[in-house]
């Protein structure tokens, strides 16, 4: 019974999310079992809904892959600077001219600012010899501070004005998804979970340290370059099509692991499930709220998932711990 | 039989180990002691190929450890580090199946009534033992264990020293770290002293 919750909790949220908007869809539900019946449901909320759900579960895995990598609990692509890498190469690319927002380009740009400045962080972080969890962090938030400041240096460049606003960068918006642009990041998103659910298994002995996981038969280097990569295409596509959505990285590998246990297998569905699920209401809140105008989705993700994640750490801390 | 010819390792500029050899023999129990520092640990790691020695070589069955695929090496041989922690709340029986398969083995060593339990609720002695647990269930001829003794109670010291016995006269090459004196290891075929 529990297995199914968070699964049918994203299908009611899907329905729900389709349901509400500025305009009152006519017969919603004949319409919703008849695809290309209307134009509002088919052509602007069905893309802009099943994008929210792909960049959640994107952005869920991407923080799993991130805490399994570095055994960390508090590892996420913004908090390693994946996530400003990944904008800042995409608004790069985009203030030069040279791809479009949400394009393959865009996200192929993205994923490779995604992964360089990540291998930045480990690469400084491991300076003085061995790799500490502390310096990672710490290494990590100043990296992430660094290309923040170029996004917002970068987008000032730009021309298209929406993709301008720094709100979009920093916060996120699910404003200028297209079906066109649905695809890439669906593709990222499959490839993505499709090798952190291969290497599973190895995170899982990875959290007993390098050493007994050496011991184990994991090539530790090699699961680690595995994970940042899978990590930079889902962030990178993620980011580079909707801006950076804080938290979901961090909140929805967690709240998985207090309802099912630390397996990472287990994990890699259900994180995609709740970042889902986190990021579809995150929207519907986001763009009924303040009706006619729209809020940035990355405060509503940060209302939604914070207290949760708050309440389970209070409530049931014995899943992860951090001495 | 594990072949250790005239290594030296040298760590942050001293050498703990000085053109050091050794023959350590098939399906026994070989046990090193020594005085803190003495490199028993690191020569233990250099066996497991965790480092490489500066200068010589060890091999295990003809294979050199440093120069084994880490999937390989994992079917050769098996090792229990010194103080394990565990940061995810797995069982421990899902740890030790980490190793293999855990049935028989949780039994040995006395872990079946905490089987279902989280690794991360459990004392010291526990955590060594789920450890030592998960190496056995590797299932492979040379069983490497740093301290395995150091935080366990007589009756958890007896089992964990039967169960090596009864390996060892399986044909499992067990090369075991203690802190003891040699007069308290009438259990191990043979006593390797470390001495810097």
């Amino acid at each position: 019974m529990k297995k199914w919750l968070p699964a049918s909790f994203l299908l009611a949220a899907f329905v729900v999310s389709l349901y509400v908007g500025a305009t009152q869809i006519d017969d919603f539900w004949s319409a919703l079992i008849n695809p290309g019946s209307n134009e509002i449901l088919w052509q602007i909320r069905f893309p802009r809904v099943t994008a929210a759900l792909i960049v959640g579960a994107a952005l869920g895995v991407a923080g799993l892959l991130a805490q399994g990598a570095c055994n960390n609990a508090v590892a996420e692509p913004a908090i390693l600077g994946t996530a400003a890498g990944a904008s800042f190469g995409a608004v790069l690319a985009i203030s030069w001219g040279l791809v479009e927002v949400g394009s393959i380009g865009a996200i192929a740009c993205g994923t490779v600012g995604a992964l360089l400045t990540t291998s930045l962080t480990f690469k400084l972080a491991a300076i003085r010899g061995s790799l500490s969890s502390f310096t990672l962090i710490i290494v990590g938030i100043a990296v992430s501070a660094i290309f923040t400041s170029f996004v917002g240096i970068a987008s000032a460049m730009v021309s298209r004005a929406d993709a301008r606003s720094i709100s979009f960068w920093s916060f996120g918006s699910l404003a200028l998804i297209t079906s066109e642009n649905l695809i890439g990041i669906a593709i990222t998103a499959v490839i993505g979970i499709a090798i952190a659910w291969k290497i599973a298994p190895s995170l899982d002995r990875l959290s007993l340290g390098d050493a007994t996981a050496f011991h184990l038969g994991v090539n530790v280097a090699r699961i680690r370059l595995i994970a940042l990569i899978a990590l930079s295409i889902l962030a990178g596509g993620a980011v580079s099509t909707v801006g950076s959505i804080a938290f979901i990285g961090l909140a929805a590998p967690h709240i998985a692991r207090f309802i099912f246990g630390p397996s990472h297998r287990k994990l890699v569905m259900h994180s995609a499930i709740i970042g889902g699920l986190i990021v579809v209401v995150a929207d519907t809140l986001s763009r009924t709220i303040a009706q006619p105008n729209e809020l940035p989705i990355g405060l509503a993700t940060a209302l939604l998932g914070a207290p949760v994640l708050i309440a389970l750490v209070a409530f049931k801390n014995n899943v992860w711990r951090t001495q | 039989m594990i072949t250790i010819d005239e290594i030296t390792i040298v760590r942050d500029g001293r050498e703990i180990i000085y053109d050091y050899s050794e023959q350590i023999p098939a399906g026994s129990i070989t046990v090193i002691i020594g005085p803190n520092g003495c490199g028993k640990s690191t020569l233990l790691a250099a066996i497991a190929g965790d480092i490489a020695p500066d200068k010589g070589t060890i091999t295990i069955d003809e294979l050199h450890p440093i120069l084994t695929s880490a999937g390989t090496l994992a079917g050769m041989r098996a090792m229990a580090i010194q103080n394990q922690s565990f940061t995810l709340g797995f069982t421990v029986r899902e740890i030790v199946e980490m190793g293999g398969d855990s049935t028989n083995v949780l039994q040995a060593l006395g872990l079946t009534a905490i089987a279902d339990r989280l690794v991360t609720t459990l004392s010291g002695g526990e955590s060594q033992r789920v450890a030592i647990a998960q190496a056995i269930a590797q299932k492979t001829p040379v069983l490497l264990l740093d301290e395995p003794l150091a935080a366990q109670d007589p009756s958890s010291r007896k089992k964990i020293i039967e169960h090596l016995q009864q390996l060892a006269d399986d044909g499992t090459t067990v090369v075991v770290v203690a802190h003891s004196t040699e007069t308290e290891l009438a259990w191990a075929d043979k006593v390797i002293k470390q001495f810097h």
